[in-house]
């Protein structure tokens, strides 16, 4: 159709819609709605525009019915999944297989006209779109995660990187389980040495392989929102750290307070030296007054003398 | 004066010595040769002052014996510096047109249409002033940017490495050697290279755009020496920010350009020759204040408004909107090339130096409740910046008066940058505040004793350059800092920033302060939502914001400009009302207790500055008491000897002289006809102007504005000027250079009105004559400026050399 259309072909098919509403509601009796709604109709049959309104195509309805499981499963997975945070490893799948079913409900397939209007009628019909608004929670949550971080650039799949990440996580913890199990279980939260000392190395690899990937991702990312690595790997590290030096408080750092007391203490000396040396030693600086040429004769300006001195 | 024992550039032994080839021309002239010449129709000097009743040629006997029974109780003695004097140093800047015959010709020559090119010209010239300035802006961010990111690096990197093995003592040391060396370079080269660019420039410029000439503050040679000094006392990790110095550079970059040429790089590019005067200069530098303003803070309005608050006494609509221009200009250089820089080019992200970021989500709103509390924020601002001023005051006497060799002042400066240094570690070694590092956007974050995955709160707010910890104190989600530490961080960088300001380092106050007042500003939040049990309003970043404001106007006392300033700097315009109140507030808080930390500063530099008013006291003086008398007179037509040792008399360094009718009758003081400056009196001897030499046709061409316009802004002394033996005995007739309307007082006129004619024409010398058109008196800056309304009534502040 000519491109001067188009903003009544988006208003016709709702309007059509309340009418027929309206008729609905009114019931039977009301004839000259129903019949104007049916005319309207036709019109839009004439048109090039399926009559039956009020219902879905039957592909239609199997897209939004794919699209509602799908986003079911994903919904599980991520409530399963949020503690401890394995989002990205285990609802990839599901993610991805939702933004193919989203994609194939917004894209034309097929028969180019109607599925458009498939999309149309699902997506953009009513106020509340509750299907864009499923599928952009999702992306958001996806993003915040930032969970396209930890994939493979097809997203089929975690990274080497990742894989070696969590790898050395599981490692790690079970060394501490290990380390934790041969001590018994009731000591006292500060005698966990046998842990720091076992599980030092891989705590240690593990960690600089945080940092470095960090700092890859950092360097490879252009904006500020690439700056975090997905949300499983931060998890996974923070629950590491917090093991290390909370809960075993393996890292203790050395703290040698009395040099930097001492070096503290003479650099914060050296200035009162310095403003006491200058005040004693340095020349006071002297102005010179100079005596100006006036005439001093007036009584007011007399006043203001005796005061100033 | 200063400059007259310099070696001036272009010296009088040129060309027109030589084609006169006389034998005796290299007589030097010697300056006590005045008493000896003293003529006819001039009185002068104190030292001719015990002679005084003998020459007796005017006609104010009774006050002349006064005089002379005053002289020798009042011996030139020497005092210790105090703030109630005022400098030789300081002249004023000839705003007033000297209307004499050269100048109208010019005038009557340019038509409409050459009008109207100078009009062009002008806004070419505040096009070019905006895009300079901003960058300039833009080079200090990113050298900075990259020095103390590199510096921060180096450090974390050094800490984090002995945080594991033992030894942080040495990286304590490396931050303050680190710190002391920057800071030493950027010392020296102010110290040593251009004393005048230390500070944040902002009270130069305001003496300068208020009519006084502080010397070499709009010479290319400060600019280059402010710049590369803000840059390294910021990476040097001083309590200071690059936002003040910004307000001086756009000072220099448009006196610079108006001019068309440097005369340190010894370019002439032949243009803007029509703005060769401190008029028209004095316009382009409120220009350049308002662009440096609007660059530092991505506030053109507020730069504006600054030029107006602080400077320009002279205003018309077409300069503001000359000066919008400019400001406009400024900000959107700096934010495109900053934003090409970043690498969004098209964002146009960064228009200032400082962005307070965005101010704008639903909790930043504040509701009518809060407008006590925010007026109680600005009474603490007040006495606090009070506090600091008066802190300042005393330690910048001291200064002044035992640290004034160039050396103490490096030292002084490499103390106090391992000071900060020190005082920096301690408190990040001492506080036990970790926060986790996710999802904070802390650039450098520490980690020391915090276990893995934290981050110690104290090294945002000190382990970062001042502009960042401004704007995490105003944008970290609640709960980012512990009030203990905000508590230390307040006290700590309060003394930091006070002990700083000062110092022999090109430096601004205006971040330091933001950056206390936000601290506590940001404290007084969190204590607030701890009162009222975590209600939605009391968003510690908002109060960080008013208590920033609230702290700045307590130091500085701006109120309209730094109210816009900070409307701009946040984006939010209904912010403007609490702002406003806030300022106000803290304004007349401070108001009580002490001046505002620029107007200390110019005062303790013995700078002659003429407020808005005359003290309110001061109805009852007159002219005559104001006056400084007798006047150094010419004939208007002298003789060549007597003008030379005038001028080169040291003892009486005046500017203007007036000129009366020549008489025969050396008894009789004639009327005035006139009055002629220093500079044009150069231009002639240096020409050699000389009534006999136009006898003999000896003169090539009749001199013309141009002549004096290429000496302008650097006479040279008298001293390179040499005048042969035979020449002392020529006459010269000013009559054609003189300015023959000069602005005239009765003798019966009051001071404040005296003060009103000065002050809004912005004049340099103000005659006083009696009922018959005879010179008795001259006013000029110091007169007026000697009056001062002090803490028991009016003052008068004494003369000294300094």
């Amino acid at each position: 159709m000519a491109p001067p259309w188009c903003p009544c072909r988006a208003l016709l098919p709702a309007l059509a819609l309340a009418l027929l509403g309206l008729a609905a509601a009114a019931g039977p009796r009301q004839t000259p709605a129903l019949e104007l709604a049916q005319e309207l109709a036709e019109e839009l049959w004439g048109a090039g525009l399926p009559g039956d309104l009020p219902e879905l195509e039957p592909e239609c309805r199997s897209l939004l019915a794919a699209f509602a499981e799908g986003s079911a499963a994903l919904t599980g997975c991520l409530g399963r999944r949020a503690r401890p945070v394995r989002l990205c490893q285990g609802c990839h799948d599901h993610y991805r297989r939702l933004l193919a079913q989203y994609g194939s409900i917004a894209r034309a397939v097929g028969n180019s006209s109607e599925s458009h209007n498939c999309a149309k009628s699902i997506l953009t019909s009513d106020r509340l779109q509750i299907v864009v608004t499923l599928s952009e929670f999702f992306n958001e949550t996806w993003e915040a995660a930032n969970c396209a971080n930890c994939l493979k650039n097809n997203s089929e799949g975690l990274s080497n990187s990742t894989e070696e990440f969590l790898d050395l996580f599981n490692k790690s913890l079970t060394c501490f389980e290990h380390n934790l199990q041969g001590q018994g279980i009731d000591l006292s939260p500060n005698n966990y040495t046998e842990v720091c000392k076992n599980c030092n190395e891989t705590y240690t690899k593990l960690n600089d392989l945080y940092n470095h990937l960090q700092r890859m991702n950092r360097q490879g990312g252009e904006s500020e929102h690439s700056a975090h690595l997905c949300i499983d790997v931060e998890d996974a590290m923070n629950i590491t750290r917090k093991l290390w030096s909370r809960t075993f408080n393996c890292s203790l750092p050395c703290s040698d307070t009395v040099p930097v007391i001492a070096v503290s203490s003479f650099i914060l000396f050296l200035p009162i030296v310095f403003y006491l040396s200058s005040f004693l030693h340095s020349k006071q600086k002297k102005r010179i007054l100079i005596l100006p040429k006036r005439i001093q004769s007036n009584a007011n300006l007399v006043n203001i003398q005796e005061k100033y001195s | 004066m200063a400059n007259v024992a310099k070696k001036v550039s272009w010296s009088g032994r040129d060309r027109d010595d030589d084609e006169d080839g006389r034998a005796g021309e290299t007589t030097p002239l010697l300056n006590g040769t005045g008493p000896g010449a003293a003529g006819s129709g001039r009185q002068l000097t104190p030292s001719s002052f015990l002679r005084i009743g003998q020459l007796s040629n005017v006609d104010l006997n009774e006050d002349i014996h006064e005089l002379e029974t005053e002289v020798p109780r009042q011996r030139p003695n020497e005092i210790p510096h105090n703030e109630k004097l005022l400098s030789l140093k300081y002249e004023s800047l000839d705003y007033d047109n000297s209307e004499n015959q050269l100048f109208l010709e010019e005038e009557r020559r340019i038509n409409h249409a050459a009008f109207r090119t100078v009009e062009i010209k002008r806004w070419v010239i505040c096009a070019m002033i905006g895009i300079l300035t901003g960058l300039v802006a833009c080079f200090i961010d990113i050298v900075v940017e990259n020095l103390a990111g590199l510096k921060y690096r180096v450090v974390k990197d050094n800490i984090d490495k002995f945080t594991a093995k033992g030894g942080l003592s040495f990286s304590l040391l490396l931050w303050a050697t680190l710190n002391a060396s920057v800071v030493m370079v950027g010392s020296l080269i102010v110290a040593f290279i251009e004393p005048v660019a230390a500070g944040s420039g902002i009270p130069q410029i305001k003496c300068y755009l208020n009519g006084v000439k502080i010397p070499h503050v709009v010479r290319l040679k400060t600019l280059v020496i402010k710049v590369c000094g803000v840059i390294l006392s910021v990476v040097g990790g001083l309590a200071v920010g690059k936002e003040g110095p910004m307000i001086h550079s756009g000072s220099v970059i448009a006196a610079g350009i108006s001019q068309g040429r440097s005369t340190s790089l010894k370019r002439d590019f032949k243009i803007f020759e029509y703005f060769r005067r401190d008029t028209e200069k004095r316009d382009f530098v409120s220009a350049g204040a308002a662009a440096g303003v609007s660059a530092a803070f991505g506030a053109p309005v507020g730069g504006v408004l600054f030029s107006l608050e602080e400077g320009a006494s002279f205003w018309n609509q077409f300069l503001t909107w000359r000066i919008f221009f400019a400001s406009m200009i400024s900000t959107f250089t700096l934010n495109s090339v900053l934003s090409v820089y970043h690498g969004n080019a098209w964002d146009l992200s960064s228009p200032g130096l400082i962005n307070f970021g965005r101010f704008d989500s639903e909790k930043m709103g504040y509701t009518i409740q809060e407008i006590p509390i925010f007026i109680f924020m600005g009474v603490v601002g007040g006495i606090l910046g009070a506090l600091f001023n008066a802190l300042n005051y005393w330690l910048t006497m001291f200064r002044i008066r035992y640290i004034h060799r160039p050396c103490l002042q490096v030292v002084e400066a490499m103390l106090v940058a391992a000071v900060t240094a020190t005082v920096g570690f301690v408190m990040i070694y001492c506080s036990r505040d970790c926060q986790p590092i996710q999802g904070s956007s802390v650039a450098y974050p520490l980690q020391l004793f915090c276990a893995d995955g934290e981050y110690n709160s104290m090294a945002t707010a000190f382990f970062n350059t001042p502009e960042k910890s401004v704007v995490n104190l105003f944008h970290d989600p609640p709960g980012s800092y512990n009030p203990m530490t905000l508590g230390m961080f307040t006290l700590m960088y309060f003394f930091l920033a006070c002990w700083t300001y000062g110092l022999t380092v090109s430096a601004g106050v205006f971040i330091p302060s933001l950056l206390i007042g936000a601290a506590w500003g940001r404290l007084f939040g969190i204590s607030l939502s701890y009162l009222t049990k975590g209600s939605i309003w009391a968003d510690p970043g908002k109060y960080a914001l008013m208590g920033a404001a609230a702290q700045l106007g307590g130091i500085v006392r701006m109120t309209l400009s730094l109210t816009v300033i900070m409307m701009e700097a946040t984006g939010n315009v209904t912010y403007g009302f609490p702002i406003m109140l806030v300022l106000m507030t803290a304004k007349i808080v401070g108001d009580y207790f002490v001046e505002g930390l620029y107007d200390m500063h110019i005062q303790l530099q013995s700078v002659p500055f003429l407020h808005w008013e005359a003290p309110v006291t001061s109805h009852s003086l007159t002219a005559r008491e104001v006056m400084s008398t007798p006047v150094t007179c010419l004939r208007r037509i002298e003789r060549v000897g007597t003008v030379v040792d005038i001028l080169s008399d040291t003892s009486s360094n005046h500017n203007g002289f007036p000129v009366v009718e020549s008489n025969p009758d050396t008894t009789q003081v004639a009327g005035l006809r006139g009055l002629i400056l220093r500079s044009q009196l150069i231009v002639l001897l240096k020409h050699k102007v000389f009534v006999e030499r136009a006898n003999l046709n000896l003169v090539q061409r009749r001199l013309k504005l141009k002549d004096f316009r290429d000496a302008y802004p650097r006479f040279p002394p008298i001293q390179s000027i040499h005048v042969s033996q035979d020449e002392r005995e020529c006459m010269i007739d000013l009559s054609e250079f003189m300015n023959p309307s000069p602005y005239t007082v009765p003798q019966e006129a009051s001071l404040p009105r005296v003060f009103k004619l000065f002050r809004a024409l912005g004049l340099r010398h103000l005659v006083v004559v009696d009922n018959r058109n005879e010179v008795v008196g001259m006013v000029t800056r110091k007169d007026l400026a000697r009056y001062r309304l002090g803490k028991e009534g009016l003052e008068e502040l004494s003369l000294a050399q300094t």
